[in-house]
């Protein structure tokens, strides 16, 4: 080296040396750059000659740096060989990969779309896994919203609301503490007048925090002041951006407006951002106030209490201090407190159904079953493939390639195919999705919490590209164990028959085993699910739902103040009602039979006393008009029913449910006794009815029955008994009630029927996704004993063919093929029984109780996948029969 | 041996016109130089190596290592010379490329 000539910096020189280890022009390039050094330094300066120098240094090192050495580490890189730079050969394998999967269009397609299905049958389910458990609101700092709960040891539900007098107190003593921001909301049926119909509309009245918890902000105007919580500045809605667009035509200057609702004038101060519909997409707030004597109640819980988390405190320490709170509550009101203690949800938790975990849980591991038995479907076909491959492997073995390079293309093969089958699950699970989201009515959308959120997001894409990956790691891993296993030798020596080693047979017979072990679960689950409906829907219900239409109205206190009023109203509709051409009878009561609203009152029982009024016994209440049972097609089991002749000013009188009198008279001599509810006047037994469901949980439920004149309520639903389809007269029904007040709503005119299939919604959704996932099921695994029967013909057409020969009938033959398939079902039903009884026990103890497990259905169901899983067998049996023998000896 | 036809690309035959022009002193730095001057074309070290790789495993280039030298660190020159493959290769794509021109000359000029 001559002195005093520039030379490139060391270290960049040697890094630049090893970087190329394995090039064939290693010395020329390190050499070259060198010399050039000079020249560049000669003529720019050293600094920027050494900026050029690592700029090269860093090109070569992309260029060849990355390379993984495959072949051994004395062969030089050269383009000629097999080898290149870490993405020259990635590239190649691709490209390999890709001609290979192309060269067999049919199998790549029908493993693209199983695939799908499989990835995009969990990708829905994920969906609505995430909108609904993991992400069921978007709002500011989720986490920290936080919903304090009454508890008490009478109540087992998940949540207790909460009574004005508890919450003024919690609200008090929080202040300043680890929960801030508590408001209380209560429900509120709004009767809006507008310009067109009058219209019940969904609302709340909310403490003025409410907003704050929440992280609601108006749009237009404001929310609620503090000093609204009083009465007399109570008079102010919120509006929710959809009832502003639909009732006010999206007009700016609502702002101060007033607006007519419940038949009293109410000043607008705030419309929210279209986000803002909580709770349940209510359309419209009010302040919440409390007079005297309701701000000293302990005994009437409806509150539903909000707030958010103080800067720096914890879910528990906010737990802790409700713990003290309800202590010192429970010392104080000894009466009304003692057994009622308090604790803290998440939102989340707070607001989610009980059921809804289980259920989804059941859906995800339905769909994981699917893919289960698509991932074993595909690994078959590739297993086959690979099979095929065998001495095209075996020779590269033999000249030297590594295990390593050939199990990476056959993965390399796996992540091609569920790249390739990516956005066909997506785009399967979106569609599902929107189905699902259309097939659920708009009523009871309001009640899932995240439910309008349903869709494909990042999170749901993210997990859906997981579970592509963790498919292709299992349907990838089978084939690329059997090729690194290849025996060069025995593959060499073989007769070229693909995949006849029967180490790979048992492999492949396993997978059938599984699928079919897997498929009759779901198929039960699904069986389960939809009799549990066909048993609701269908079986004896206690009246007849045929030919009833029904509508319900809630009757404002400042139009309606008294028990008087109400009955008027009630029963001026009821006239107006039969007078309806097409009406036979109409009648009305505070609840009808299965509609989502219920009425339990505690009784006391004459001669049965109880002293503890929490330990009353509780019976449906049920306040209705004259004609009602005959409306409903009720049995009258003994004494009388009610008539124009039981009014307000005459003797108290009750009819009691079949279920009701043997309860409290087993002897059988209900009518006569006497019964009161809670600081109540005796009421005299007159009648006995049949009992009816309201609720498929409950079964038969003790009820009571009133005259609606001694106790009418502002929650009135009519029943109309119709001569035809009682949907055709919604309007004349509408019409004779505005005949009554034109300003009073009427809502949810439906027919019985589609009240009760609403009721089973939740139901029948699990029945049609548990269908859906278990005839995917059953179709993939028909496929796959098929595909592999068909499989196992090939390859023993020889056999077959000798057979044959000496003398063997087709009938023997499809016997031999058919006995094959039969072991296979019969093993997999086995299994698939064990796995069957599990699954439904899980899902009885996870709908509680809704559905129940059917051995006999379970059998009935193993008997028939098994006849089909034979019939998906016989065309290759019938195949085998076939084989002439002359044509079998000679494919050799 | 019946000689196979070899196909050389553009930058594959600038390559070798250029090898053929250095005469004795074809190694990889002139001709990248020659490449940016003569042929206006700057080509990144990397392609150029892999062209030369190539050229070299066609057949049309071959390649003898010179001395040791002290201002390229102790290493050799590695120099190219064009083989017969690689004269037949020229004269093949000049013919071609001749023929195409054959008369297009006016045509081209006047435009």
């Amino acid at each position: 080296m001559t002195t005093g000539a520039a030379t490139p910096p060391r270290g960049a020189e040697r890094l630049l040396d090893r970087v190329l280890a394995g090039a064939v022009y290693r010395d020329d390039i390190v050499g070259d750059l060198h010399e050039s050094f000079a020249a560049v330094a000669a003529r720019r300066g050293p600094a920027l000659a050494r900026l050029w120098y690592l700029g090269h240094v860093a090109r070569f090192t992309l260029r060849y740096g990355l390379r993984v050495t495959i072949l051994s580490p004395d062969t030089r890189y050269s383009p000629t060989a097999r080898g290149g730079t870490a993405m020259d050969r990635l590239l190649m394998d691709v490209r390999y990969a890709f001609r290979s999967l192309l060269k067999r269009p049919t199998t790549t397609a029908t493993i693209v779309t199983t695939l799908a299905l499989g990835i995009g049958a969990n990708a829905a389910v994920f969906g609505v896994v995430d909108a609904m458990l993991l992400h069921p609101f978007v709002m500011h700092d989720v986490d920290r919203i936080v919903m304090p709960i009454t508890t008490s040891p009478r109540f087992t539900g998940h949540r207790e609301t909460v009574s004005a007098a508890d919450f003024l107190d919690w609200r008090r003593d929080l202040a300043g503490g680890t929960i801030e921001h508590v408001a209380a909301t209560d429900w509120w049926d709004a009767n809006l007048v507008g310009r067109d119909e009058p219209e019940r509309v969904l609302g709340f009245r909310v403490s003025a925090a409410f907003f704050a918890a929440l992280d609601g902000r108006a749009a237009i105007g404001r929310t609620f002041l503090a000093d609204e919580e009083v009465a007399a500045n109570s008079k102010r809605v919120v509006l929710s951006d959809g009832l502003w667009r639909r009732r006010f035509g999206a007009d700016p200057a609502i702002i101060g407006q007033p607006v007519l609702i419940d038949g009293m004038q109410w000043t607008v101060v705030g419309v929210m951002p279209p986000s803002f519909t909580f709770p349940l997409m209510a359309e419209v707030w009010s302040p919440l106030t409390f007079d005297e004597k309701t701000s000293r109640d302990r005994t009437a819980h409806y509150l539903t209490v909000f707030g958010r988390l103080a800067d720096g405190r914890t879910l528990d320490q906010a737990r802790a201090q409700m713990k003290t709170i309800a202590q010192r509550l429970a010392t104080d009101h000894a009466d009304t407190n003692a057994q009622l203690g308090a604790n803290v949800f998440t939102l989340g938790r707070g607001m989610a159904d009980v059921g809804v975990p289980a259920v989804l849980g059941l859906w995800q591991a339905a769909g994981l079953f699917v893919l289960l038995i698509a991932c074993a479907n595909i690994a078959n076909l590739l297993l086959a493939r690979a099979a095929e491959r065998d001495r095209e492997i075996a020779i590269r073995l033999a000249l030297g390639s590594s295990r390593g390079r050939i199990v990476r293309e056959s993965l390399l093969e796996s992540a091609i195919l569920v790249t390739l089958s990516l956005p066909l699950s997506l785009a399967i699970a979106a569609a599902s999705l929107r189905l699902m989201q259309a097939m659920m009515p708009a009523r009871i959308v309001r009640y899932i919490a995240g439910w309008n959120r349903l869709g494909l997001d990042a999170w749901t894409a993210g997990g859906t590209i997981a579970c592509a990956a963790i498919a292709a790691l299992i349907f990838g891993a089978l084939p690329a164990m059997h090729m690194a296993r290849g025996i060069v030798a025995d593959a060499l020596k073989s007769d070229g028959r693909a995949g006849a080693g029967p180490g790979r047979q048992r492999v492949r017979r396993a997978l059938v085993v599984a699928e079919i072990a897997l498929a009759l679960p779901l198929l039960v689950a699904a069986m389960l699910s939809i009799s549990t409906i066909r048993n609701f829907l269908i079986t004896w219900q206690g009246y007849d739902p045929n030919n009833v239409l029904t509508m319900r109205a809630v009757l404002p206190s400042s139009r309606y103040p008294d028990a008087a009023s109400r009955e008027r109203f009630a029963m001026l509709s009821l006239e107006r009602l039969a007078a309806v051409a097409g009406v036979r009878e109409a009648a009305v009561g505070n609840v009808i039979p299965a509609v989502d609203t219920n009425s339990v009152r505690a009784i006391e029982v004459a001669g049965q006393p109880i002293a503890e009024l929490s330990k009353w016994p509780r019976v449906d209440y049920r306040v209705i008009s004259p004609h009602y049972f005959d409306a409903l097609r009720m049995p009258m089991l003994s004494g009388r029913g009610f008539t124009s002749a039981d009014q307000t000013a005459s003797e108290r009188v009750a009819i009691v449910s079949e279920s009701m009198a043997r309860k409290f008279w087993p002897s059988g001599r209900a009518i006569g006794e006497r019964v009161r509810l809670a600081n109540g006047d005796w009421m005299q037994i007159v009648g006995i009815c049949g009992d009816v469901v309201h609720d498929w949980f409950d079964g038969r439920v003790p009820t009571l029955y009133r005259p609606l004149p001694q106790d009418p309520s502002e929650a009135l639903i009519f029943a109309l008994r119709t001569a035809a389809d009682p949907l055709s007269l919604v309007g004349d029904a509408r019409a004779a009630i505005a005949k009554v007040d034109a300003t009073q709503p009427v809502f949810e005119i439906m027919s019985q029927r589609q009240v009760l299939s609403e009721r089973t919604i939740s139901l029948q959704y699990i029945a049609a996704v548990m269908a859906a996932f278990a005839g995917l099921a059953l179709l993939l695994a028909l496929l796959g004993l098929y595909a592999v029967m068909t499989y196992l013909v090939a390859q023993r057409v020889r056999e077959i063919g000798v057979r044959i020969a000496l003398g063997a009938t087709g009938r023997d033959v499809t016997r031999l093929t058919m006995s094959q398939a039969a072991r296979l079902t019969i093993i997999g039903l086995a299994i698939g029984l064990l796995l069957a009884v599990a699954l439904s026990r899980a899902m009885e103890a996870g709908l509680l109780g809704v559905v129940s497990t059917d051995l006999r259905v379970t059998a009935a169901l193993a008997v028939a996948l098994g006849v089909t899983a034979l019939a998906a067998s016989y065309l290759p049996a019938r195949r085998a029969a076939r084989i002439d023998p002359m044509v079998a000896l000679r494919t050799e | 041996m019946k000689a196979k036809d070899v196909y050389v690309g553009e930058l594959e035959q600038q390559i070798l016109l250029i090898v053929l022009r250095l005469g004795d002193d074809a190694y990889a730095n002139p001709i990248g130089e020659m490449l940016a001057t003569a042929a206006r074309r700057r080509v990144g070290r990397g392609a150029l190596y892999t062209a030369l790789e190539r050229l070299e495993a066609k057949g049309c280039l071959r390649s003898t290592m010179g001395e040791p030298l002290p201002e390229r660190g102790g290493r050799a020159r590695r120099y190219f010379t064009v083989t017969t493959t690689g004269m037949r290769a020229l004269r093949e794509s000049r013919s071609v490329l001749l023929g195409l021109w054959d008369g297009l000359e006016s045509k081209l000029e006047t435009s």
